[in-house]
């Protein structure tokens, strides 16, 4: 279908466009490893004098421990209540009999279209009012109720596909509702809880918005926000400092990315499987 | 035994409580957190309002103000700079991208997969900065290439210049969601059975010709999909602009939200804030709706 010399072309363009987009990665390393004057008279070069003192000093400056296990909080704390009352209303949906029930379905739908910006002054004013400000709470609970919406819908599309067959037998069995769902249907849809797992985690981890007004007491901030007080700290005018500390900061993210490749693959396209 | 069998089922799933505990918890969060909150906003954009006090209502006074607001139809031309970039630029070229990534052998295709979600996967701080270096004036790589090709008329302050900062900010924005939309549209492409390009292929259609002719019309779900999801994304963009240039030089690179931010918390006029909430929510509604209504109407099946 394509002769030889035109696939060569295609292979070359199309690797350079994939290394391009591993570049942010070359340059974090690359001017992390120079001196302060070196950034500016060889800033996409490779360093001519290797230092390495610009992770210790920025670690000293910037309060890494603090906004990572933050951004963990908020990460860990949204999937737990999104998954386990998402997917629980998402099998209510599918199986259970109830008069409005496709009314409910829509009204979750709603969630759909509504970006969380939109409602962020009425948020800041309920959390200061329930006493959630300066909580971890006040940005875990609005996460989770602006993630209800596609998790509910996924879930929804995946209890569907299931056979009645596994309810039926636990039925025999004479299982209750509550011991059919948690010991038969939960270790069945592990696969899709997991893709729900791995979806809100790169929403809620890298999250900014609601992060920067809600989120803003230094105690409670998470990574992408401490990051850019850092930087906003530090001015431009340490770039080997500010490189340091977004290695530090995409650390955990490269991570993962490398370990679950193939799942974060999987949930970000899950999405567009549903429609 | 069958009859048997329905009551019991029946009975499992006709539970009053277990329909209770099982959907209350979550349509409870999703109202209090998403729903909720529009009605204090829609009450708060029509007061006086400081964030800590009502200081009385003002009827149409907010949207009055902000719709007379320069600054405010300057962020509304931003936003829609960036989403029509994004539609007719980002959104085709990383529709070729997955064409082409179907075309590929194994091996290039998962360097491709591999490489193309990182920048979406990294922090957009990380990824703001790494622009902000990239547009410097002086060592920018961005001039530092443009003066290497002798064009140094053209290496300007990309982020200080009035005429291009709006565009410079889209393109960092929408190439970090470059290579994660191609992974969708690719993902489309190949969910369609493979007897379709066969037919094709017997006509002696060639690459471009069978893409249009038949991937792109059978991808019209995922399109949409990815047309919703980009467009709102645009629609809500302020990450990149607090971080590239916080909405300057003056007012001039400022979005919708951007200037919702400025006016609730930096000028503290939720009155205000709120006006430009509701008004925004509006434009979303109505895009949503023109999307649904005038691409992919039917659904296709496989």
């Amino acid at each position: 279908m394509i002769n030889g010399k035109r696939r060569v072309a295609v292979n070359t363009i199309m690797i350079l466009i994939g290394i391009s987009f591993l570049f942010p990665l070359y340059w974090m390393l690359n001017i992390s490893f120079k001196t302060k004057s070196e950034v500016y008279n060889n800033p996409f070069g490779l360093p001519e004098q290797w230092v390495f003192n610009n992770y210790g000093d920025a670690l000293e400056k910037f309060n890494f421990p603090r906004y990572l296990s933050n951004s963990v909080i908020y990460s860990v704390g949204t999937i737990i209540l999104t998954v386990f009352f998402g997917s629980m209303l998402a099998y209510c949906f599918s199986r259970m009999d109830w008069k409005h029930k496709n009314l409910a379905l829509s009204y979750i739908s709603m969630g759909l279209i509504i970006p969380s910006q939109v409602v962020v002054i009425p948020l800041l004013i309920m959390t200061r009012d329930l006493g959630l400000k300066g909580t971890h709470m006040g940005l875990i609970l609005p996460y989770s109720a602006f993630a209800l919406s596609s998790c509910v819908l996924m879930l929804y599309a995946f209890f569907r596909s299931l056979p009645r067959e596994l309810e039926e037998a636990a039925c025999i069995d004479g299982c209750n509702i509550y011991q059919t769902y948690f010991r038969i249907i939960m270790p069945v849809i592990k696969p899709a809880i997991a893709t729900q797992c791995v979806l809100i985690f790169m929403n809620t981890y890298n999250e900014f918005f609601l992060a920067f007004i809600l989120g803003a007491e230094d105690k409670i901030r998470p990574l992408t926000v401490g990051l850019l007080n850092f930087f906003v700290s530090i001015g431009v005018s340490h770039w080997g400092q500010i490189g340091a500390a977004m290695i530090i900061t995409s650390l955990p993210t490269i991570l993962v990315y490398i370990i679950g490749n193939e799942q974060i693959e999987n949930a970000l396209t899950a999405g567009a499987i549903l429609k | 035994m069958l009859a048997n069998k329905v009551i019991q089922m029946n009975k499992l799933f006709g539970n009053k409580l277990a329909i209770f505990i099982f959907s209350f918890p979550a349509l409870f969060l999703f109202t209090v957190f998403v729903i909720y909150p529009i009605f204090p906003e829609v009450l708060i954009s029509f007061q006086k309002n400081d964030g800590f006090r009502n200081m009385g209502y003002v009827g149409l006074k907010n949207y009055i103000d902000v719709l007379n607001d320069k600054t405010f139809w300057r962020a509304n031309l931003n936003t829609f700079t960036i989403v029509f970039l994004s539609t007719f630029v980002a959104l085709p070229i990383s529709l070729i991208f997955a064409l082409v990534m179907d075309r590929l052998s194994e091996p290039m295709r998962r360097f491709f997969k591999g490489t193309s979600v990182l920048p979406a996967v990294l922090s957009v701080t990380v990824i703001a900065q790494m622009w902000i270096a990239i547009y410097e004036p002086m060592w920018g790589l961005l001039n530092s290439i443009l003066r290497a090709l002798r064009l140094d008329s053209l290496a300007v302050a990309w982020l200080s210049d009035s005429r291009t900062v709006v565009p410079a900010i889209a393109a960092a924005f929408l190439w970090q969601y470059l290579g994660l939309n191609a992974l969708l549209f690719y993902t489309g492409i190949k969910a369609i059975p493979k007897t379709y390009y066969e037919a094709a292929l017997i006509d002696g259609a060639g690459f471009i010709k069978s893409s249009i002719k038949i991937t792109i019309p059978l991808l019209q779900d995922v399109t949409k999909y990815l047309l919703v999801l980009s467009i709102l994304g645009c629609m809500a963009q302020f990450a990149h602009v607090r971080i590239m240039t916080a909405g300057g030089p003056g007012d001039i690179s400022r979005t919708v939200i951007y200037h919702l931010y400025y006016r609730a918390f930096s000028a503290s006029d939720f009155g205000q804030g709120c006006a430009i909430a509701i008004l925004f929510v509006i434009e979303c509604l109505v895009l949503t709706f023109l999307i649904n209504r005038f691409v992919a109407r039917e659904k296709i099946e496989f």
